[in-house]
C-alpha cells in the first residue's frame, strides 16, 4: 500500500519537475526577447508565436500546410510499408535471398534518403510523385531492415518447440515466428514513420511549394519570423506525437515485452 | 534461425552476393546500351565509372568531398563532446534528467535542416551555421544513448563498487564510464550517420561546395552521370560511417556485445 502511494507521489513529482522545467524554458523564451536580451526580430516572444500559430490554424493559413505535410507522410508510409515488410520477411527467412539483396541494402541503407531527391526529380519531374517517393524510400529501408533483424533474432528454441508440437510451414510462421518477431517489426514501422517525417520536411524545405518545411523556408527568406517559429512548433508537435505517442502505443500492444527505453 | 532453409553448399555466400551485383550491373549496362533503359535517366555503369575517373582527375570531386568531410567532422565533434557530457549528467542526476526531458522530447524529432534559419540568425549565414545545424540531432542521439548506458548499469555492480570504497571520480571513471561505453559508442555511430545526412541536406539547400551542392547542381544542369557518381560517393561515406565505427568498437571493446538501441 505504502509502495503504491510512494509510487504515485514519485510520478507526480517527476511530472511536476518536467512541467517546471518546460515552464522555465517557455518563460525564458517570452522574457528574453521582451527585455531585449534577444533580438525580437529574430526571436519573437513565445506568446507571439503561439498567437500566430493559433491564428494560422484557425484562419486556415497554416492548416493546408499541416495537411500537405501529413498527407505526404501518410502516402509515403503506406507506399513503403507493404514492400518493406515483404522484403524484410523474405530476407529474414531465407539466407539465400538475404545474400542476394545484402549488397544493395548495405550500400543504400546508409545513404541519406534526401540525397535521392535529385534523382527522383530527374525521373519524375518536380512534383508530388518525386516528393512522396523520396519519403517512401526512407520508410522502406527502415522497415525492411528492422523486419529482417526482428525475424533473425527469433529464439531458435521457440521454433524448435513449435516444431516439436507439430507446427510447420505457414502455421509455424504465423503462430510462432511472427509473434516473436513482432517487436522488431513494430519498431521498424515506428522508426520508419518518424524518419519519413524528417525526409518529407527536408524535401519541402528544399523544393516543395507547400507543407510545413516550405513554410519555414519561405518565412525565413521573407523574415516573417513569427510564422517561421509557428511552423517550427507545429513540426515539433507532430514529431512528438509520432515518437512518444507511437512508442506508448507499441508498449501497450506488446505489454509482455520489456523494452529498453532511450527516451 | 532454425526454420531458415540452408543455402546449398555449392553456393558460397560471397559468390551469391557478388554474383548478384555482377548480374545487376551487367544487366543495367546491357539494357541501357540497347535502349531498354533510357540513358538520360539510367546511364551505363561503364560511363558512370568513366565520369568518376574524370571527376577525380580534374579535382572537382575531391574539392567537394573535402568540404563535406570537414563539415561532417566538425559537426560530429560539436555534437559528441557535449552530448557525452550531458548524457552522463542526465544518467547520474535525476533532477537534470527530468528537467531536460521535455526539451529532448520536443526538439529531438524536429528535422535538423529546419534549424538552419535559427543557426543563421545566431551565427550569420556561413560555415558555422551549417555545422551547428548538422550537429543538433547528433547531439541528442549521443546524449540519449549515453544516458541510457548509465541507467542500464547493473545496480549490483554499482553497490559492490561503493561497498569496496569507490566514490566520486573513482566510481565515475572506473565503474560508470566503462559500463556505459558500449552505449556511448552506439550513440556516436548513430550520431555520425545523422551528421552526414544533415550535412548533405544542408548543402543541397545552401552551400557552394560539398557533395550535397554537387548533387543539387547536377540536377539543375541535368548532368545525370555526375549525380550517380556523387550518390555513389555519398553511399560509400555512409557505409564507412556506419560500419567503420562498429569495427572500431569491436577493436576497442572486444569484451562487449553490440548493443542495439531501439528508439
Amino acid at each position: 500500500m505504502t509502495g503504491a502511494v510512494s509510487q504515485v507521489l514519485r510520478a507526480v513529482r517527476t511530472d511536476a519537475r518536467s512541467l517546471l522545467a518546460a515552464g522555465v524554458l517557455v518563460g525564458a523564451w517570452e522574457l528574453l526577447p521582451r527585455q531585449g536580451v534577444l533580438n525580437p526580430a529574430y526571436f519573437p516572444p513565445a506568446s507571439r508565436v503561439a498567437a500566430v500559430l493559433a491564428e494560422g490554424l484557425s484562419a486556415g493559413e497554416l492548416g493546408p500546410h499541416v495537411a500537405a505535410t501529413v498527407a505526404r507522410l501518410v502516402v509515403a508510409f503506406l507506399l513503403a510499408a507493404l514492400p518493406g515488410l515483404l522484403v524484410g520477411v523474405a530476407t529474414g527467412l531465407s539466407e539465400t535471398v538475404r545474400r542476394v539483396l545484402d549488397p544493395y541494402v548495405a550500400l543504400l541503407y546508409p545513404i541519406p534518403k534526401v540525397a535521392l531527391l535529385p534523382l527522383m526529380l530527374i525521373l519524375f519531374g518536380v512534383g508530388e510523385r518525386a516528393f512522396v517517393l523520396t519519403g517512401a524510400l526512407t520508410a522502406f529501408f527502415q522497415i525492411a531492415v528492422n523486419t529482417m533483424d526482428g525475424l533473425r533474432q527469433v529464439d531458435p528454441t521457440l521454433v524448435e518447440v513449435g516444431r516439436n508440437y507439430g507446427a510447420s510451414g505457414f502455421r509455424l510462421f504465423w503462430k510462432v515466428v511472427l509473434p516473436a518477431a513482432l517487436p522488431g517489426i513494430l519498431t521498424g514501422l515506428r522508426l520508419g514513420l518518424g524518419l519519413t517525417l524528417v525526409t518529407v520536411v527536408a524535401v519541402e524545405f528544399a523544393i516543395a511549394k507547400s507543407g510545413l518545411g516550405h513554410v519555414v523556408w519561405s518565412s525565413w527568406q521573407t523574415l516573417t519570423t513569427p510564422r517561421m517559429y509557428a511552423a517550427f512548433v507545429a513540426v515539433g508537435l507532430l514529431g512528438l506525437v509520432l515518437t512518444r505517442g507511437l512508442k506508448r502505443l507499441q508498449d501497450r500492444l506488446l505489454a509482455w515485452q520489456t523494452s529498453v527505453d532511450v527516451w | 534461425m532454425g526454420s531458415a532453409p540452408r543455402t546449398p553448399s555449392w553456393l558460397h555466400p560471397v559468390a551469391l552476393s557478388g554474383g548478384s551485383v555482377v548480374l545487376l550491373v551487367g544487366l543495367w549496362e546491357w539494357a541501357s546500351g540497347t535502349g531498354w533503359l533510357r540513358e538520360a535517366f539510367f546511364p551505363r555503369p561503364s560511363s558512370v565509372s568513366a565520369q568518376f575517373h574524370a571527376m577525380v582527375r580534374d579535382g572537382t570531386l575531391t574539392g567537394h568531398l573535402e568540404a563535406t568531410l570537414s563539415r561532417v567532422g566538425w559537426a560530429f565533434l560539436v555534437a559528441a563532446l557535449p552530448g557525452v557530457a550531458v548524457g552522463l549528467m542526465m544518467g547520474v542526476w535525476r533532477a537534470a534528467r527530468e528537467a531536460l526531458d521535455p526539451l529532448f522530447a520536443f526538439v529531438y524529432p524536429i528535422p535538423s535542416v529546419l534549424f538552419l534559419p535559427l543557426a543563421a540568425f545566431v551565427l550569420g549565414r556561413g560555415e558555422a551555421a551549417r555545422v551547428l545545424t548538422s550537429a543538433v540531432t547528433s547531439f541528442f542521439l549521443v546524449a540519449a544513448n549515453t544516458m541510457a548506458g548509465v541507467r542500464q548499469l547493473d545496480r549490483g555492480i554499482l553497490e559492490a563498487a561503493v561497498h569496496y570504497g569507490a566514490t566520486g571520480s573513482r566510481l565515475f571513471f572506473k565503474v560508470l564510464l566503462p559500463g556505459a561505453l558500449p552505449w556511448i559508442f552506439t550513440g556516436l555511430r548513430l550520431g555520425l550517420g545523422f551528421a552526414l545526412i544533415v550535412v548533405v541536406a544542408v548543402e543541397m539547400v545552401g552551400a557552394e561546395q560539398g557533395l550535397g551542392s554537387l548533387l543539387w547542381l547536377s540536377w539543375q544542369t541535368l548532368k545525370v552521370r555526375d549525380m550517380y557518381v556523387t550518390l555513389l560517393v555519398i553511399g560509400f561515406l555512409g557505409l564507412v560511417a556506419t560500419y567503420g565505427l562498429e569495427w572500431l568498437r569491436q577493436r576497442l571493446l572486444p569484451w562487449q556485445p553490440k548493443v542495439e538501441v531501439r528508439r
